[in-house]
């Protein structure tokens, strides 16, 4: 941190920016407790102690991660009074690293959403147009980092959350391969695919937020150990030399000409620097997106089949206990988070179960086989965040269906597990790069290459 | 019990109806080819080496009060919650 300004200042200076924006990306702010740790800071800084990268440093949260003492919402009128009884493990390793949280950051309630419109603290507004959405579900924190509200925020990614509003907004934003981070403290909407990742302003910036979250957690036995990602390691791209990209995701009709132009002019400087680039068969989008939703719908009605009003959350009463659920949960829950848990208890159901469920479980096993085929011929997979622009604001709730399609770019990699980042260049809504599981290094690499050659 | 459950009672939400979208996206599931060849990439279940501890950690004193303080409706410290046997 630069000493001539002290981190009481900085702070304030950004809760003051967040109080008076107009984006709609604040669910509540920190105020208090910030300008404490703030103040911890600066006694620290004029005692002369050694500081560490993350101290000080202010950040926003998407209000679907518990944080002790505060309201954790989901931007849902169930949990509109919830307070988080203890902190995830990510956020915790952030505080522990002495990084300073400011803010509660508007989503998509429980993450349902690709747009941050269905939430019921007003649709977020993109930070270069705000006439046009914010993207979700993490629309809040991608528009914070833009905006420099905050220095980086932590989003959640289950089909394209940190990505998607990553590239609508012009930031960086990434999704590791799942169980890099612990899950615990996060409100779950599909577990097995479920991530915690930061959305930044730099691949710098990604490194050192990741570093200081990743690691082996007990509370979430999925996570993995792995090691620290240095500096110097991500700056030598030699061990890239093949990329590849899906023909069908740039020969499609959805592709707006604008991105498929600016995507293969890309493709055209990466081949100029040498690097060999091959074309790759994938699955079709409408594919991956029905796959997708199908087990997404499938976990989050069994993992939100717990939100019933009746140990915690706005309880509506009724005649008697099925009643109260009944009446609690459709009252609480938002049209599309509605719609996500019907289908999920239909496609679950007996008669359906066999047709569709575990015809989708087999469906994802063929795209991670997919996967594991393409990375034994290229080290990175290079793709478009999303087919179009962001649409204005009130277009996706009017049609759901264009919403879930408009995710076909980034919904197969959450079903491969795979580490993803979006860097704002290369297209309009910027470019992901994505490489084999637990590849997260590689995949910095490749980011800063491309930061360089763009 | 043979009765067919609804998607209204099966989702403990009322009037609750199957959505025409969503159905769409089914149709393409049905309608897509399985592979019976392929592999189980995704794994996430946890190898019985790598269980956790089988001991019970008590919470801490603040978060038992936060608990609390997030009953929907309490009385003397307890839960209130409607009666449970009624059919």
């Amino acid at each position: 941190m630069n000493k001539e300004i002290s981190c009481t200042k900085l702070v304030q200076e950004k809760l003051d920016l967040l109080k008076s924006n107009t984006h709609n990306t604040v669910n509540s702010l920190l105020e208090d407790t910030a300008l404490d740790l703030a103040k911890k800071v600066d006694e620290k800084i004029k005692k002369g102690q050694e500081i560490g990268l993350l101290e000080g440093i202010p950040f926003g949260i998407k209000d679907v991660y518990m944080l002790q003492e505060t309201y954790t919402t989901a931007s849902s009128d169930l949990l509109k009074n919830y307070k988080s009884a203890y902190t995830a493990t990510a956020i915790q390793k952030l505080l522990d690293a002495g990084a300073i949280p400011l803010v509660k950051e508007n989503c998509d309630s429980f993450g349902h959403g690709s747009s941050s419109e269905n939430t019921i603290f007003g649709a977020v507004k993109n930070a270069v147009n705000s006439d046009l959405v914010g993207g979700g579900s993490s629309g809040g924190s991608a528009v914070n980092v833009a905006k420099n509200y905050t220095i980086f925020s932590i989003g959640g990614d289950t089909g394209g959350s940190i990505r998607q509003p990553a590239g609508y907004n012009n930031v960086f934003g990434f999704k590791p391969t799942y169980g890099r981070i612990s899950r615990f403290g996060l409100m779950a909407y599909a577990s097995s695919t479920d991530c915690v990742g930061p959305i930044a302003k730099s691949t710098e910036d990604i490194r050192i937020v990741l570093n200081a979250m990743s690691g082996k957690d007990v509370k979430d036995q999925t996570t993995y150990p792995s090691e620290i990602i240095s500096k110097e390691s991500i700056l030598n791209v030699d061990t890239i030399k093949t990329v590849g990209y899906f023909k069908n995701f740039i020969e499609s009709d959805a592709i707006s000409s604008e991105i498929k132009e600016s995507f293969l002019a890309t493709i055209d400087k990466i081949k100029a620097k040498g690097i060999e680039v091959k074309i790759l068969d994938f699955f079709e989008s409408d594919t991956l997106v029905s796959t997708y939703y199908t087990l997404a719908m499938a976990e989050t009605a069994s993992n939100l089949s717990r939100l019933d009003g009746t140990n915690y959350g706005n309880r509506i009463e009724g005649e008697n206990l099925k009643d109260t659920y009944s009446i609690t949960r459709s009252e609480n829950f938002s049209e599309e988070s509605k719609r996500r848990i019907v289908g999920g208890n239909q496609l679950l159901s007996q008669g359906f179960s066999d047709e569709i469920y575990l015809k989708g479980l087999n469906l994802r096993d063929q795209i991670a086989n997919n996967f594991e085929k393409d990375f034994k011929e290229v080290d990175i997979i290079l793709s478009p965040v999303t087919p179009n622009t962001p649409p204005k604001i009130g277009e996706s709730l009017k049609n759901p269906l264009a919403m879930y399609l408009s995710d076909a770019y980034t919904v197969g990699f959450s079903l491969g597990q795979l580490p993803t980042l979006t860097i704002p260049k290369g297209t309009a809504t910027g470019l992901q790069i994505t490489g084999a599981k637990t590849q997260d290094e590689l995949v910095l690499k490749f980011a800063n290459f491309l930061n360089d050659t763009l | 019990m043979s009765k067919m459950m609804t998607v209204d009672i099966l989702s403990s939400i009322k009037g609750a109806k199957e959505s025409e979208t969503v159905n769409q996206l089914f149709k393409v599931i049905i309608n897509a080819d399985t592979n019976s060849n392929a592999a189980n990439n995704v794994v996430n279940a946890v190898s019985i080496d790598d269980l956790r501890e089988d001991i019970v950690i008590n919470s801490s004193k603040r978060e038992k009060e936060i608990i609390i303080e997030n009953f929907p409706k309490e009385k003397n410290g307890y839960l209130v919650v409607a009666k449970v046997i009624e059919e």
